[in-house]
């Protein structure tokens, strides 16, 4: 047993909210911090022992996020990145991420949620610019159509909001 | 068991139960001041609504919610952490006027560092802070408050009604220098936060405001009181003994303070990282020993001007200690150095990378046999008017020291063309400064060149050669420049100034603008290429095959285009981004637009600040010597001009120093007036010296 696995890459098994059991090479699913994190605590020999339950994400989500794990396997750990930085460049999103992202509103949000759940910090720094680029160049009705959004301010209440912000402009 | 991280769903119903991530609850860890005023306003959120239904209701109310609107699922923390990708104001503005969920996870961020560039901005802001009922409470989301844009127009008036404002983190009042102790003791006065004080070129500011700082502003961590002339022991003490986690000291041409305050810093503040003494003349060997031994991380030590330090300063190091935080070590004009001080210093700093011991007259190669031991650690290195050192020093530097990136030797009169041709040999120069070595020839022009061709064909790539300063380098002629520049693709300065066979109207043509102060007589001898202007050069002469022979009429002028780019200096290495905005210059700009940014130059500049002092402070009368006009020397005798001065630590400084100079300095002799590439127009004083009374 112990000489077929070591030909074998390392895996685990993750338990989605949906009770499905989903195949992973640990090193994929190590993007996430929580799983890391997890199965360091845990030791080696607990992920053979069973799957570990992620319940705040379904199987359909957790696919979603594995794909991206995937790709970005052998990317470098996440340097202290300064959001400072990260600000000035909200278009700047690779090629394959763009692509990615190219899902319903729901789907979106959920890898969002799931990113910040399973700590994966470049998968969230992709949806939040994703968004982000979505609000960019939009006017308030715009914002509301595009994400649907009820507006609950009174005429009044807006227009304050307008003046108290007036100097916000367009750099 | 699994640690729940952020169980913002909980585990039994991932769908309906994500309700628990309530906006709400974000909101109020996070923004709790909103609530200060606003309150009546902003509670009345559609969720509330749902309060009185059964739990059941509301949950499917939320579901359907979530399936209307997507987004509305995310909880305050991803709003915000997707407004803050959003670098315009404006968008910030939009998304404030969605709906009032979005306008309370937003509203932090576009208030966090509000527009003050222009004065419709400012008054905007200063309204809506001040206005009674506002719809959130503004004055308390300003973090960073920075007027250095409007700077002199900036008045106690425009400050008084942001005095309200009492979370502000970084204050930038940089050249502000109308404003007063009246309403900065009151911008401060109960300021818990502030971190990073800049008032640098408030020159009317006293103890007072320093005061006001020790008593309120326990977390301050950065402090530039640069040309604050008034300030004094008394309250900088008491900042050292309040605020003792300061970490970067400006005190820059605080020309009252004496080795009291020094001190109590160095005895208090034992997290100073940066601290720089700049003119601060009556400093004396105390002060600096104590900010070394007491410093353990202390990486930056800037002592400029500071005449008084002896080699004492450093030969009273414990024996074998060493400080290996030390990176930056400037001693420009501690006139009083000798070889024995560097040795100390050297053995004593090993991880040194940046030394500056411009106008350290009395060095030797001695110093220099010291300075070798720091290998491959020195990066950047100043020995201008180090005028005793000769080539034998220089080649045992080139072969110890073979990372150079920074060097330069302006007016080291004994240096020949074997200097330079070991010079070649430094694979990551790419900055050198040979100002007045007036021996120099085209060989020394043909060594730098061949150098890049010999790298290029060991597939080290070109010359990485980016400035090279030439001026008053007398023999110097077309060829030979070019056989340099066409071996050195990214160059982008080149001064010539005063090299005879420059000054030519077809070649003057790509030359840089002269500062408007110049007179005449300055101009015909101007001759600085930089950004465009060396590749413009570099075509020109290339096209011209017609190249006149070079002829010796010099007229003594004596300027310096020298500069202090302060590429190396690690000024951008700024650690925990704590650096002050107001003295910041961008360093990746081309020079050309760095000479904008320095504002409107004026005669005397950084290095300006000092002599003014000590003219109003007879103990240093041998810097006196350099507010004395002098007539040019006679024409054609260049060789007597000898020294020339650089400002070797004025980079940072430099914008915050012209003002001051501008307003209160003795006007110089035109002839003493020096070009800095930093836009500031630098006072040489030893070329007054060496025009009337040589020293040496």
């Amino acid at each position: 047993m112990a000489a077929a696995d070591s030909t074998e890459k390392p895996f685990v098994l993750i338990e989605t909210s949906d009770g499905i059991e989903i195949r992973v090479d640990r090193e994929v699913a190590e993007r996430s911090v929580l799983i890391k994190n997890l199965l360091e605590d845990l030791g080696p020999e607990a992920a053979e022992q069973g799957a570990i339950p992620i319940p705040n994400v379904n199987e359909a989500v957790m696919r979603k996020v594995l794909e991206w794990c995937e790709q970005h396997k052998k990317d470098p750990p996440a340097a202290a990145d300064d959001d400072a930085d990260n600000r000035k460049k909200t278009t700047d999103i690779d090629e394959w991420d763009q692509k990615f992202m190219q899902v319903d509103q729901e789907m979106l949000f959920e890898i969002i949620l799931a990113a910040n759940y399973l700590d994966i910090k470049a998968l969230l720094d992709v949806g939040c610019k994703t968004v982000a680029n979505m609000i960019k160049g939009k006017s308030p009705d715009e914002i509301r159509k595009t994400f649907n959004i009820q507006n609950d301010f009174t005429p009044e209440e807006e227009d304050q909001i307008r003046r108290e912000n007036e100097w916000a402009e367009d750099r | 068991m699994l640690r729940s991280r952020r169980p913002h769903r909980s585990s039994s119903d991932s769908n309906s139960s994500s309700t628990s991530t309530s906006p709400e609850r974000g909101i109020d860890d996070d923004n709790d001041s909103f609530t200060l005023q606003a309150n009546d306003s902003t509670s009345s959120v559609a969720l509330s609504i749902s309060q009185d239904l059964s739990d059941l209701e509301m949950e499917r109310q939320m579901a359907e919610r979530y399936r209307l609107s997507p987004v509305s699922r995310l909880p305050a923390e991803l709003m915000i952490a997707i407004f803050s990708k959003l670098a315009s104001a404006g968008d910030l503005k939009s998304c404030m006027l969605v709906s009032k969920d979005w306008a309370r996870n937003s509203v932090a961020l576009l208030w966090h560092r509000p527009q003050t560039n222009k004065w419709q901005s400012v008054n905007t802001v200063a309204k809506s802070v001040n206005t009674t009922n506002s719809y959130f409470d503004y004055a308390n989301l300003i973090r960073r408050l920075n007027l250095s844009t409007l700077a002199h127009e900036v008045t106690d008036g425009t400050l008084w009604p942001l005095s309200s404002c009492k979370r502000i983190e970084r204050l930038t009042l940089t050249q502000c220098s109308s404003v007063t102790d009246q309403s900065l003791v009151r911008m401060i006065d109960g300021n818990r936060s502030l971190l990073a004080l800049d008032v640098t070129g408030l020159y009317q500011i006293t103890d007072r405001t320093m005061s006001t700082v020790a008593a309120n502003c326990i977390r301050l961590q950065g402090l530039n009181v640069t040309n604050c002339k008034k300030l004094t022991d008394a309250s900088l003490q008491e900042v050292a003994r309040n605020c003792r986690h300061v970490k970067r000291l400006k005190f820059n041409g605080c020309s009252q303070l004496t080795d009291k305050s020094i001190l109590t810093f160095a005895e208090n503040c034992h997290q100073i990282l940066e601290i720089d003494l700049h003119g601060c003349n009556l400093l004396e060997d105390d002060s600096v020993t104590a900010l070394i031994t007491e410093g353990p991380h202390l990486r930056e030590l800037r002592l400029a001007h500071c005449s008084r330090i002896t080699d004492l300063a450093f030969l009273r190091l414990p024996i074998e200690a060493t400080y290996e935080s030390l990176r930056i070590l400037d001693l420009t004009d501690c006139g009083e150095l000798q070889d024995a001080g560097v040795a100390r210093i050297i053995a004593a700093a090993p991880r040194l990378r940046n030394l500056v011991v411009n106008k350290c007259r009395h060095l030797t190669d001695r110093a220099i046999n010291s300075i070798i031991k720091l290998g491959k650690n020195l990066h950047y290195i100043h020995l201008g008017h180090c005028a005793r050192i000769t080539d034998a020093g220089v080649q045992q530097l080139v072969k110890h020291c073979n990372r150079i990136r920074y060097i330069d030797f302006a007016c080291c009169t004994n240096l020949t063309d074997n200097s330079v041709q070991r010079l070649a040999d430094l694979p990551k120069l790419k900055r050198i400064g040979l100002v007045k070595c007036h021996n120099i020839t085209d060989r020394s022009l043909q060594a730098l060149a061949m150098r890049s061709r010999e790298s290029q064909r060991a597939v080290v790539g070109p010359s990485s050669l980016e400035r090279v300063h030439l001026s008053y380098c007398l023999n110097l002629t077309l060829a030979g420049i070019m056989s340099l520049l066409n071996s050195c693709p990214r160059l982008t300065h080149l001064s010539l100034t005063g090299v005879q066979a420059f000054l030519r109207e077809d070649l003057i043509v790509f030359c840089r603008e002269a500062p408007p102060e110049f007179n005449d007589h300055q101009r015909d001898v101007f001759c600085v290429f930089s950004g465009h202007g060396v590749a413009r050069l570099r075509n020109y002469l290339n096209a011209d095959i017609n190249i006149p022979g070079t002829g010796f009429d010099t007229d003594g002028t004596m300027y310096d285009d020298n500069i202090d780019d302060g590429e190396d200096d690690g000024i951008g290495d700024d650690e925990d981004g704590l650096g002050f905005v107001g003295m910041g210059l961008d360093l990746n700009a081309p020079p050309d637009i760095v000479v904008n940014i320095g504002g409107t130059p004026s005669p005397p500049s950084a290095d300006s600040n000092t002599p003014n002092d000590q003219q109003q402070t007879p103990t240093q009368p041998v810097q006196n010597i350099v507010w004395h006009p002098a007539p040019p020397p006679p024409t054609g005798s260049w060789n007597g001009m000898g020294l020339n001065t650089f400002n070797s630590s004025g980079s940072s400084a430099g914008p915050a120093a012209i003002v001051q100079g501008a307003s209160s300095a003795p006007p110089p002799h035109p002839a003493q007036q020096v070009i800095d590439m930093m836009g500031a127009v630098d006072m040489h004083d030893e070329e007054m010296d060496d025009a009337g009374s040589p020293r040496l």
